[in-house]
């Protein structure tokens, strides 16, 4: 055993003689159960020098690391003295001004410049009812109540287990004290806010009363594929107090600026539409619409479904207590898009959030 | 295309030249941890990719077919640029823009095959820190510090040389089976 674990090492080490090199290379061509073990030893050493190797450069990277790490000495310059001081300070100080007067310049024209960037679709309800009433105040001087918190801001949610957790997205709902849902099967439900991700747009939330006549399993599944290029997907939302129907296809499979993590579709989406379900010619879940890019046309932007499975993978690691238990069967996926969206329509939602 | 100084470097890194390899790190990595952090890392992740990177340059370079075809600094920006979009995906945690500044064909590949190369050495490691002392040392001395194994014998303490190949045998045995089962399941 040991004569012949001697020939491979050698072998491994280019060590053999040309004879003895030979008598091998002769002995592998005829046994292959032998020339599997020659090559699976030399992969093994081939592996364990190339572990060594990278150890000692590793080392060498570390300690080239140590040194850009050392701090750079830094020689105190000479104080001036008297007036000369202060009138550098004063020089100083009108430098910093003029730099900070000018990028505030600056930045604002750009701000008018650009001409591409990411639109958050959520609904601003204050602002269209202070226009509405000062008009009102306009035409009729009557002066509406003052109520303790007006609603600020609507977008769309949508339910993703039978067991009452709504998905929506997460700029809809933040700086929110509370959230209230409503659709017409449902009517207005009070809603938790159990589980933000800013980095990915979605929030989860959890209505506080229990639904009785959701007992039934939801009849759509959250995708857990992504979805195809060109694709036909649709969509629900609330852009308006009233459910508004969008379709399109899957444009990209990259959102804005190449995010990995959502899609362009070219579905019409309007604010309040944030949140909203992008589905799929089955009527699964395919993704959450986000955004629109301003400047392109129809280039609408939805976090996809498998991202937001991942953000569900945290929420029931997070309370253990409320099992958010998704559906597991589509049962309308050989309906025609009319039933489809029918049926869809009572587990989309309007999320109304209020703020003082 | 002439990257002159460029060209310099890798010939001083075909020599195995270790002081310009460590120059070459100091170099571009301020450029990484740039990249990195803007881009919802930490200094430490710039770190580990930034490694990866050049150890993958150093070891593509070794290879005699090696033709330099763009500047050093692209190649490192965009096999990190690659590197930590891969990551960013994993974690899903994309939130901004990865800018491609600087690219050149291949880049993917070169991350692809950097990677592959990370996850072997990781697999050897794992493999050798399975196997104890001091099965790792004698395995070490020998493959990897080419020790002769009448050294090892002294080292070690064994009787006569026939204990110590014995027992070398025994230790690439286990190591073979540690390794190999690691690499099939990726």
């Amino acid at each position: 055993m040991n004569t012949e674990q001697d020939l491979l090492d050698r072998y491994a080490k280019g060590t053999l003689s040309a004879q003895e090199t030979a008598a091998l290379e002769e002995r592998m061509k005829q046994d292959p159960a032998f020339r599997e073990q020659v090559e699976k030893h030399l992969s093994l050493i081939n592996a364990l020098r190339f572990y060594g190797e990278r150890s000692r450069l590793l080392k060498t990277l570390d300690d080239a690391h140590q040194e850009i790490e050392t701090p750079v000495k830094v020689v105190p310059l000479a104080r001036p003295v008297g007036w000369k001081r202060y009138w550098m300070t004063a020089v100083a100080a009108s430098v910093a001004l003029i730099s900070i007067l000018g990028t505030l310049f600056m930045t604002r024209s750009l701000d008018t410049k650009q001409t591409a960037i990411y639109k958050e679709l959520r609904r601003n309800v204050e602002q269209i009812k202070k226009s509405q009433k000062l008009m009102m105040e306009d035409m009729a001087e009557v002066k509406e109540k003052p109520k303790p918190s007006p609603e600020a801001y609507a977008g769309t949610g949508f339910l993703i287990s039978s067991n009452g957790y709504v998905a929506t997205s997460y700029h809809v709902i933040k700086e929110s004290d509370s959230v209230i849902i409503e659709n017409a099967r449902f009517g207005r439900l009070k809603a938790t806010i159990i589980h933000n991700d800013p980095a990915n747009d979605v929030s989860i939330l959890k209505i506080e009363q229990k639904l009785d006549d959701l007992a039934q399993p939801l009849p759509y599944t959250l995708s857990m594929t992504e979805a195809n290029l060109a694709e036909d997907v649709y969509t629900l939302g609330y852009p308006r107090e009233d459910i508004v129907f969008g379709e399109g296809s899957v444009s990209a499979l990259t959102g804005f600026k190449q995010n990995p993590n959502a899609y362009q579709v070219s579905v019409p989406v309007n604010p309040g539409n944030s949140g909203g379900p992008l589905l799929n010619a089955k009527g699964d879940l395919v993704g959450v619409i986000s955004g629109i890019e301003t400047g392109t046309m129809g280039a609408a932007f939805a976090i996809k479904s498998t991202v937001l499975m991942d953000v569900i993978g945290q929420v029931t690691v997070d309370s253990v207590a409320l099992p958010l238990t998704l559906p597991k069967q589509n049962t309308m996926k050989n309906s025609t898009r009319v039933q489809q969206v029918k049926r869809w329509k009572d587990f989309v939602f309007m999320v109304r959030v209020y703020k003082n | 295309m002439a990257y002159y100084f460029d060209e310099l470097i890798v010939s001083e890194i075909r020599k195995k030249n270790e002081g310009v390899l460590r120059e070459l790190y100091k170099t571009h990595y301020a450029m990484i941890v740039n990249l990195v952090c803007t881009n919802s890392g930490t200094e430490q992740e710039a770190k580990d990719i930034y490694q990866e990177a050049v150890l993958a340059f150093y070891e593509r370079a070794q290879q005699a077919n090696f033709i330099l075809t763009c500047k050093i600094k692209t190649y490192l920006y965009a096999v990190c640029r690659r590197l930590w979009l891969k990551q960013l995906q994993a974690k899903k945690r994309f939130q901004g823009t990865l800018e491609e500044t600087e690219s050149f064909p291949g880049a993917d590949e070169e991350a692809l095959n950097a990677e592959e190369k990370e996850k072997q050495f990781a697999d050897m490691k794992t493999a050798l820190e399975g196997l104890g002392e001091p099965c790792r040392s004698i395995i070490e001395d020998f493959y990897i510090h080419d020790l002769s194994m009448e050294t090892i014998r002294e080292k070690f303490g064994y009787t006569n040389a026939d204990n110590a190949k014995n027992q070398k045998y025994k230790c690439l045995q286990r190591l073979k089976k540690l390794f190999f089962d690691a690499y099939k399941d990726h």
